[in-house]
């Protein structure tokens, strides 16, 4: 399992396959509050993108690569980005 | 089942048919404009129909073969066989969703994203057709994509069917300026929009890696095709997600990223004046009026720092979030960057102009009426604000009506949407949605008024909304629209649609429903009585099958109850001794046999169904296989009016399209061996139905090879269908007739179209069970025919009433050829059998008591003859000996149902008039 689950916390792994989206729901729907750290991870399968996007966790640390964090920062936190500030569209 | 939907797959299967005709035909003759005309309507009528539910995949095929159908209409592309074949599939692919669709449970539009994949490919194949034609006839070569042979490039760039044109506004202002100096710069830029396929994971797929795979873009959206469901439901596994990204890209470097996964994104290059527009707060800005008036003299002026100057001082004086500003910012853009261009500095004035400000009608008219004056050359917007100039903004719904004239067109509409409003309001349930129902009805009336007023009384609307959905009753709303003073014209309408009872219960404000809500359902019914009256009456019925086979059945049984009444009448002067109420009631029973007859046959009329009905489907089935074997055919149809009860012609289309098949792979030559022979290219195949007597006559022929008694029987031995006596016996024709015997083929190899040895044998038992006969004649090198009789009809059926120990039969009429008496010194015994000479043949005899196992002997009448009914069984003769034969009559023929099901020797049973049961023998059985 590419991830370290603490106690309300996720730690992920560098690469989030298909599979672990499965993984990563069902921890999600257990800790609803749960924290994700993902600065690890290099690539996330879009399930997990899925998933993440509809749950709406709080991401305790996002990756270090930069633009997976740009991405998933638009996908999940589109108050706190310019480039969606005045995003009339949506 | 929804109605509508149900319509719709009728309506659209008749627009197949009609589509795949009128093709067929252009085929024939591609210079028929009128032809071509029909069916580009047919198939834009069918793509209009089909937009009516989700069918995203049938819309976007159909959407397809319209522009195709308009290029060639407009001669831009000339009709081609491979255009047919095409279009062809295309409706074959719509055909089938239609049938998934019809299939579905409980009638709601089931999901056909399955297909989504085929529908892409047929989409592009269609419009592939047309990029041919697009770089090689005409000028017309599509602007964006460069590379002029990347088909499928084109194709994705201008696949206009996904969601309508894109819209740039979404963009921050930032990024579209941005935007806006890259692409003055001549950097190519594109919009993607990805939507994977929702199974796309299951085919190993990972659009959110493809996505990261690109530069980093210039901006980015995520969103879902559908809201997020609740967490423990959500399918991981479904994937939702819609990319849209604006990259520095071209399109050509975008197509080649994602050029598996093309069917799936959009790929757009983005134009200028989309990105020029004003976003932001609407509201309105004093100076703007003046300013607008200025800055378009001094574009005309080319005083392009003056005007620039004035755009700083008014960009300071409003809020940077207003729209206005967005506006001005922009317009300092274009102004420092393209200071030349002046008509996108007037087309900005004018974005400004219609967007920045509020409903309010003095600046909108004002404005109006100035740009009208200035420019004389562009027309201003004609509508509502210009014919209302005098119309305060302030003013509430007090103001007296007559202020507001307004055209017949607008007031009619508007009165539509106010009527369809009321008929909301009146509706008594209350849904859990129905606080949603209420602001939708208060929005649609608000914006109705508005359109009319400019400023309307929204204050009491809110009110009155907040009142009704607090109460869960729409009374408030209904008072509040009550009380709105309608335009002249309405007014005029002999039905006012304000009354006093409405006014006055405004007033009290009380929500009482018997008061208010007579009068507005009253106002429903002239609404919907006149719509009503103006559709034409319908002359047709579409009835439900299963209907018309009730009365079908009905009507049967009263044909048996009638035949009671001989009996009755023989009772009555037998038992009772009444010879004149014998003969009233025969008098009676003529009166009701006549009218019953009558009955029956108008039932018959409503089931019969022209043989087009199967006809119709030939000419493009023998087209494909003819096509598919390399061989050239001339199908004729006669007799395509020719018609028969509905069972009877649906039982009918399997076995003659397997007897076409046959005559097209074995039958026909191909068109060099038919040259070779001296015969003419194309081959003929004639397919004809005409009325014989009681019933229909099919008769299908070919020119081809015909069928050669030896090959047959040599088959047929090989085979183990014959053994070597009947192989010397077996004369031509009963050679040729072998082809019906089960798991027989000719065929040296099995191809797809037949040669299986499942063909004739099938065709023959589908014909038997409706009682027709199939008799097939053939002559080396000159070609086969097929004669196929059928009954008019299945549901009454004739039989004759036999009386053999003491029991009672019938036999039907069909298999009858005579009844005779032989006298028993003429029978002869051959082997243990007995046989007799009849009419110059020899017929065997058999007795029916025998067949049926009774163990008496028949009995002879008192000159010593024997009653024998000769029938008919396949190709030969018998005669049973029976004790007597008795009258025919009409019978509905039951099959033999549960335990008896199962013994041979019948047909089933009939109820005779007398209340007994009759058995139906099946003389082919008997023996």
């Amino acid at each position: 399992m590419p991830f370290d689950a603490r106690k309300n916390l996720l730690v992920a792994d560098t690469l989030l396959s298909v599979e672990d989206a499965e993984v990563l729901l069902e921890w999600l729907l257990k800790n609803p509050r749960g924290r994700i750290n993902l600065s690890a991870c290099t690539h996330l399968h879009t399930a997990n993108l899925q998933v993440l996007m509809a749950a709406r966790p709080k991401i305790s640390v996002w990756p270090t690569l930069e633009p997976l964090a740009e991405w998933l920062k638009t996908a999940l936190d589109k108050e706190n980005k310019d480039h969606a500030k005045n995003d009339t569209g949506r | 089942m929804n109605p509508l939907l149900d319509q719709f797959l009728s309506e659209a299967r008749e627009f197949l048919e009609s589509i795949s005709a009128k093709l067929l035909e252009l085929e024939r003759n591609p210079d028929q404009t009128g032809v071509m005309d029909e069916l580009f309507r047919f198939v834009h009528t069918l793509k209009g129909n089909s937009g009516l539910f989700d069918l995203p995949e049938m819309t976007r095929v159909l959407h397809a073969g319209e522009d195709l159908l308009d290029a060639v209409r407009d001669h831009r592309l000339a009709f081609s066989r491979a255009l047919a074949d095409q279009l062809l599939e295309a409706m074959d692919f719509v055909g089938l969703l239609l049938d998934e669709i019809g299939a579905a449970p409980d009638g709601k539009v089931p999901d056909t994203s399955a297909h989504a994949a085929d529908a892409a490919r047929i989409g592009e194949a269609l419009r592939a057709l047309m990029a041919t034609a697009d770089t090689a006839g005409t000028t017309d070569t599509a602007t964006a994509a460069t590379a002029g042979g990347q088909a499928a490039a084109e194709a994705a760039v201008a696949a206009p069917t996904d969601p309508p044109a894109w819209d740039a506004s979404a963009l921050p202002e930032a990024v579209r300026m941005t935007l806006y100096r890259a692409l003055l710069d001549g950097t190519a830029h594109s919009l993607l929009i990805y939507e994977p396929d929702h199974d796309c994971f299951f085919s190993g797929e990972d659009p959110f890696f493809q996505v990261t795979q690109l530069p980093p873009p210039l901006w980015r959206r995520l969103s879902t095709a559908e809201p997020w469901p609740n967490l423990a439901e959500l399918d991981a596994y479904h994937c939702v997600l819609r990319f849209e990204l604006i990259l520095a890209l071209s399109a050509e470097e975008l197509t080649e990223h994602f050029r598996y996964v093309l069917d799936q994104v959009q790929i757009e290059p983005l134009s200028i004046e989309a990105l020029l527009q004003p976003s932001g707060r609407v509201q309105d800005q004093p100076l703007a009026t003046d300013f607008i008036r200025t800055a378009l003299s001094q574009i005309n002026a080319h005083d392009s720092e003056a005007l620039a100057q004035a755009a700083r001082t008014l960009l300071e004086l409003s809020a940077a979030d207003l729209c206005i500003a967005s506006g001005l910012r922009w317009l300092l853009l274009v102004l420092e960057l393209e200071p030349d261009h002046q008509d996108r500095q007037r087309a900005l004035l004018n974005a400004i102009e219609q967007q920045c400000f509020g409903a309010d009608g003095a600046l909108m008219t004002a404005s109006a009426t100035e740009r009208a004056t200035e420019r004389t050359t562009e027309r201003g917007p004609d509508g509502i604000a210009e014919s209302s100039p005098d119309r305060p903004g302030s003013e509430t719904s007090t103001a007296s009506p007559s202020a507001t004239a307004i055209s017949p067109e607008v007031s009619q509409s508007f009165r539509q949407v106010i009527e369809a409003q009321r008929a909301i309001l009146t509706l008594r349930d209350a849904p859990e949605w129905l606080s949603g129902r209420l602001r939708s009805v208060a929005t649609s009336l608000s914006n109705a008024f508005a359109s009319l007023y400019a400023a309307s009384d929204s204050d009491a609307l809110e009110q009155a909304l907040a009142m009704a959905v607090e109460a869960k009753d729409p009374t408030p709303l209904q008072d509040w629209l009550a009380a709105q003073p309608l335009p002249i014209d309405a007014q005029e309408e002999p039905h006012p649609l304000t009354t006093p009872a409405t006014a006055s219960a405004a007033a009290n404000a009380t929500p009482d429903p018997t008061n208010t809500a007579p009068k507005p359902s009253a106002e429903d019914q002239v609404h919907f009585g006149r719509r009503a009256e103006d559709q034409p009456s319908a002359r047709t019925l579409k009835v439900d099958q299963v209907k018309i086979d009730r009365l079908m059945n009905l009507v049967g049984e009263m044909v048996v109850a009638k035949n009671a009444l001989p009996y009755l009448a023989g009772r009555a002067e037998s038992v009772h001794g009444v010879r004149e109420l014998a003969r009233e009631i025969k008098g009676q029973y003529s009166v009701i046999n006549r009218i019953a007859e009558e009955m029956q046959d108008a039932m018959m009329q409503v089931r019969l169904l022209p043989v087009s009905f199967v006809f119709q489907r030939f000419p493009r089935l023998v087209r494909d296989i003819a096509r598919k074997l390399g061989k050239e055919v001339d199908l004729v149809l006669e007799g395509e009016s020719t018609e028969a009860d509905k069972n009877i012609i649906e039982a009918l289309a399997d076995p003659l399209i397997h007897i076409l098949r046959n005559s097209l792979d074995h039958g026909l030559e191909g068109p060099e061996e038919r040259e070779r022979l001296g015969k003419p290219r194309v081959g003929r195949l004639r397919v004809s139905a005409h009325p014989l007597a009681d019933r229909v006559l099919i008769e299908i022929s070919d020119d081809g090879r015909g069928i050669d008694p030896d090959v047959i029987r040599r088959k047929a031995y090989e085979k183990g269908v014959i053994d070597e006596i009947a192989l010397e016996r077996l004369n031509d024709q009963e050679a040729v007739n072998l082809v019906f015997a089960a798991g027989f083929s000719t065929a040296a190899e099995v191809t797809n179209l037949s040669g299986r040895g499942v063909g004739m044998d099938v065709v023959r038992n589908a014909i038997a069970r409706v009682n027709g006969t199939i008799d097939l004649r053939s002559r080396v090198g000159q070609g086969t025919e097929l004669r196929l009789t059928l009954p008019l009809s299945m549901a009454v059926t004739n039989v004759m009433i036999i009386e053999s120990a003491d029991q009672r039969f019938g036999i039907p009429m069909d298999a009858v050829v005579e009844t005779l008496r032989v006298p028993r010194s003429r029978i002869q015994t051959i082997k243990h059998h007995q046989a007799a000479v009849l009419r110059g043949r020899l017929v065997p005899l058999m007795a029916l008591n025998e067949l049926l196992a009774l163990n008496v002997e028949p009995i002879a009448n008192a000159d010593d003859e024997l009653a024998v009914v000769v029938a008919r069984m396949e190709q030969e003769e018998l005669g049973i000996i029976v004790d007597d034969c008795r009258e025919t009559v009409d019978i509905i023929l039951k099959p033999m149902v549960g335990v008896v099901a199962s013994i041979p020797g019948y047909a089933g049973s009939a109820l005779l008039g007398d209340g007994s049961v009759l058995l139906v023998l099946n003389p082919m059985e008997l023996l």
